[in-house]
């Protein structure tokens, strides 16, 4: 038995991303493209300032684009929310894990936790504004008490949740604490974490923008707030679509990455998984 | 030889619910290359016992000794096979049956040498890349028990290994089981609830009563070895069916005894084993 | 994970095994209330050095937070704006709860759509809903329909998704168990689906309260500055700082105290699934 031999027989599970993604991609494209001729429509027929057709929006949007509003407040925008994120993902991991193995430290910190998570996150802008002023800073905490709870919450839940008999195994093998973290809990808990991670990541976006909104300095928050004040509806249902697809990006990418290091998990597994972290948002 | 002397654990009272005699005063000795059957009905303690000896919970009284050194946790001496097969779901088969070396330290080149070895033993030679979550519930086991044995153990501990398999699979892994242990010769502690398993392949049977967890009985298996070629034969002698039928009277007369005490009381938990 | 201090401990006697003694000691040493009463205490403790060594307009000192909430707890000013914010949240609450599990159970039953509502849930999902606002003003004004509009967007698609993976989620032998005894499928709704799909349904609602809370709060510190919103930024405004972190502080217990009770119905409602559903 060759090492090489094992590497192409771990790549055995039949998986046909080609075809999936085709019957998956075929109702999103008729229904995409359905709702857009339905708007356009809709939009022509109703004539009014607030309810711009799709083709105007996509006027404005490639106009936006040209004179490099969008792409400066994209390039703003993504910074604070790679930087918010990246922070939270640290410190929700790191603190998610301490709360699952520690059951002291989950009875110190779980009310709080819960706490902010139940709370509308944007109520402690204001105070990130007075400590932080019109920084970039004050976004960066928005981010933050956006993403951070829902992964500590599911990375607490990720350890908590790893298969007792797989701990014991590791321990009658005479694992030490060591071994047992990084190879019988961590890859167990990865799953759960990812899920939280994804969570994260939408939320994370979600302060972003509404940080952008509060500040309305920087970003396409900003953009928004100010084509709100002109009632240029087509400029904030552009930027809007901008947002969505950064979104729709950033989920994505964690999903990748989720794909790529938990690739053992069979994917009916990881619906549910995702699914019972979603109970807890 | 491994000797257990007045072993006794209480798990506390949990809320409404009293305190549980999960042992009490249990007395075994367990000789070096023998097969020990463990049989007594569910919540009986026997799962507890077992853990106990593989070091993976305290008790309260008594002891434990392997050749007289004292149990302090688990040991490499010691190797456990789980009803529920405890595999990674993210390791490879290989992988898997090298666990316990690898957590030895042991080179990647020599545990995967040594696991595809312990594969091919217990017939799953071309799985080695494998998930298992691709495998059935029987292939798995065989997995558990190519990596429990990977690490050359003095001492196996079985906790009603083919419990969640079906009929077929078990009947073909306790003959499979029979023929490796009857070239190995290694101690086996073995538990079971089946008393044709508990006969079929233990040297003595061990068995244990509840409330407090108890060992009632220990009844000599006089049957010859090897046993692993003479499955069907075995089962239909005299021998086996008396004292398949002995154990049986008693495995009745406790659970009878349990009736009537359930009846008197409002509910008949069970034990957290 | 605890297993390092059992490990070299001798097997017998250990703290684990024994009976726990409920002397005071004990019991306080296992209370989760002791950890968190310590977090707390040392959180302001840390926050009252911090802010007296930085003197800073805007951060108060945690003393003064406290008595910024009990100022405001006596405050009409408060109470009105709470109840104008309110307003908002009940009326769009409702329609969320009402039109979001309507929405989600039909969409359980015709399946056939599916793929083609997928695509805008997700985006529903992942929307910041905040950038609404603007278009919203446009339309409905800076009144209370534009509140209410945002309350039922920010809750509702949690609860349409919950309620449609309720149903989903029901044991299909459930299912053929009733049509086995000849339940049509009305009587397999009522009798099997909804009560399947309910404590689902109530995490949705429950969920979509919190988002409602959410959506109430923001549009009026982003953009129509009434109710508690608009409190907060004229504190904001006027640096009067413990009110501000005050009032901040009593927006998360209103949260926690309206998710609190839907929990509380949601375990009368559905006493079997509270252990499954959620962890908490």
């Amino acid at each position: 038995m060759s090492v090489t031999t094992v590497k192409v027989a771990r790549r055995h599970p039949p998986r046909l991303p080609g075809r999936q993604l085709a019957s998956n991609a075929a109702p999103t494209v008729i229904a995409l493209a359905g709702g857009i001729v339905l708007w356009e429509v809709v939009a022509q027929a109703w004539n009014v300032i607030f309810f711009p057709p799709f083709s105007a929006v996509v006027v404005r949007l490639v106009e936006l684009t040209l004179d490099g509003k969008i792409l400066e407040s994209l390039v703003g925008s993504l910074t604070n929310l790679m930087i918010g994120f990246t922070i939270s993902v640290v410190f929700g991991v790191g603190i998610g894990m301490l709360m699952g193995a520690y059951r002291k430290v989950e009875m110190a910190l779980d009310v709080y936790v819960y706490a902010m998570l139940t709370a509308p996150s944007l109520v402690f802008a204001p105070i990130f504004f007075a400590i932080f002023g019109l920084g970039r800073a004050s976004i960066l905490g928005v981010v933050i008490m956006y993403a951070i709870f829902f992964i500590i919450i599911n990375t607490t839940a990720a350890i908590r949740t790893v298969p007792v008999g797989l701990i014991e195994m590791g321990r009658s093998y005479c694992a030490t604490e060591r071994q047992l973290f990084f190879k019988v809990i961590l890859p167990a808990a990865l799953p759960m974490i990812f899920a939280g991670l994804r969570l994260g990541m939408g939320r994370a976006v979600k302060g972003t923008i509404n940080g952008e909104m509060f500040i309305s300095a920087v970003g396409l928050g900003a953009v928004v707030i100010s084509a709100g004040r002109r009632f240029d509806a087509a400029a904030v249902l552009a930027v809007l679509l901008v947002i969505i697809i950064v979104a729709l990006v950033g989920v994505k990418a964690i999903q990748l990455i989720d794909a790529r290091m938990t690739s053992w998990l069979p994917s009916t597994a990881r619906a549910a998984k995702a699914r019972r972290a979603g109970d807890r948002v | 030889m491994i000797e257990i002397s007045g072993l006794a654990k209480t798990f506390p009272a949990r809320g409404k619910d009293a305190p549980v005699d999960a042992l009490k005063d249990v007395n075994l000795t367990i000789n070096d290359g023998e097969f020990l059957t463990i049989l007594g009905p569910s919540g009986c303690g026997k799962t507890t016992l077992l853990r106990m000896i593989a070091g993976l919970i305290p008790w309260d009284e008594g002891e434990i000794t392997i050749d007289g050194r004292p149990i302090v946790g688990p040991g490499p001496e010691r190797a456990m096979v789980f009803q529920s097969f405890a595999l990674m779901p993210w390791s490879t088969i290989l992988d898997n049956v090298a666990f316990g070396l690898e957590l030895r330290g042991v080179s990647k080149a020599k545990r995967h040498a040594r696991a595809a070895e312990l594969i091919d033993l217990v017939g799953l030679t071309g799985f080695e890349g494998r998930l298992p979550g691709e495998l059935s519930g029987g292939m798995q086991q065989r997995v558990g028990l190519a990596r429990a044995l990977a690490v050359d153990p003095q001492i196996l501990l079985m906790d009603e290994p083919f419990g969640a398999l079906d009929e077929q699979t078990r009947r073909l892994l306790q003959e499979e089981l029979l023929q490796i242990w009857e070239l190995s010769r290694k101690t086996v502690i073995f538990i079971t609830h089946s008393m044709e398993e508990a006969v079929l392949l233990g040297d003595r049977v061990a068995l244990m009563g509840p409330r407090p967890g108890r060992i009632v009985d220990i009844t000599d298996v006089p049957l010859p070895r090897p046993r692993a070629s003479a499955v069907d034969a075995i089962e239909g002698s005299e021998e086996f069916a008396k004292i398949t039928a002995n154990l049986w009277r008693q495995l009745r007369e406790m659970q009878m005894f349990r009736r009537h005490a359930a009846e008197g009381r409002h509910s008949s938990s069970e034990p957290a084993a | 994970m605890n297993s390092a201090q059992t490990r070299r401990r001798p097997m017998t006697g250990g703290g684990l095994s024994r009976p726990r003694s409920s002397s005071l000691r004990t019991r306080i040493l296992g209370s989760a209330w002791t950890y968190r009463l310590l977090v707390l205490v040392v959180l302001g403790g840390a926050w009252e050095i911090a802010a007296r060594a930085a003197k800073l307009l805007l951060v108060p000192t945690f003393s003064g937070t406290i008595g910024g909430v009990i100022e405001l707890i006596g405050d009409p000013k408060v109470w009105g704006a709470f109840f104008i914010s309110n307003q908002a949240l009940v009326i769009g609450f409702a329609l969320a709860v009402v039109l979001g599990i309507t929405l989600g159970l039909a969409l359980a039953r015709f399946r056939q759509i599916e793929g083609f509502v997928d695509p805008y849930l997700n985006i529903l999902l992942v929307t910041p809903m905040a950038a609404l606002i603007p278009i919203l003003l446009m339309s409905l004004g800076i009144g209370l329909a534009s509140r209410v509009f945002l309350v039922v967007v920010f809750a509702i698609p949690v609860i349409i998704i919950n309620s449609r993976a309720g149903v989903r989620q029901v044991d299909p032998a459930l299912i053929e168990m009733a049509t086995s005894f000849g339940a049509d499928e009305r009587q397999v709704w009522r009798k099997i689906l909804l009560p399947g799909a309910l404590p689902a349904i109530m995490t949705g609602v429950r969920l979509g309260l919190g988002r409602g809370v959410t959506g109430m709060v923001i549009i009026e510190l982003l953009m129509v500055a009434v109710g508690i919103g608009g409190l907060i930024l004229n504190f904001q405004g006027r640096f009067e700082a413990n009110l501000l972190y005050g009032l901040v502080i009593l927006i998360v217990m209103e949260a926690l105290v309206l998710v609190s009770a839907v929990r509380a119905v949601e375990r009368r409602l559905a006493p079997w699934a509270s252990q499954t559903v959620l962890r908490d």
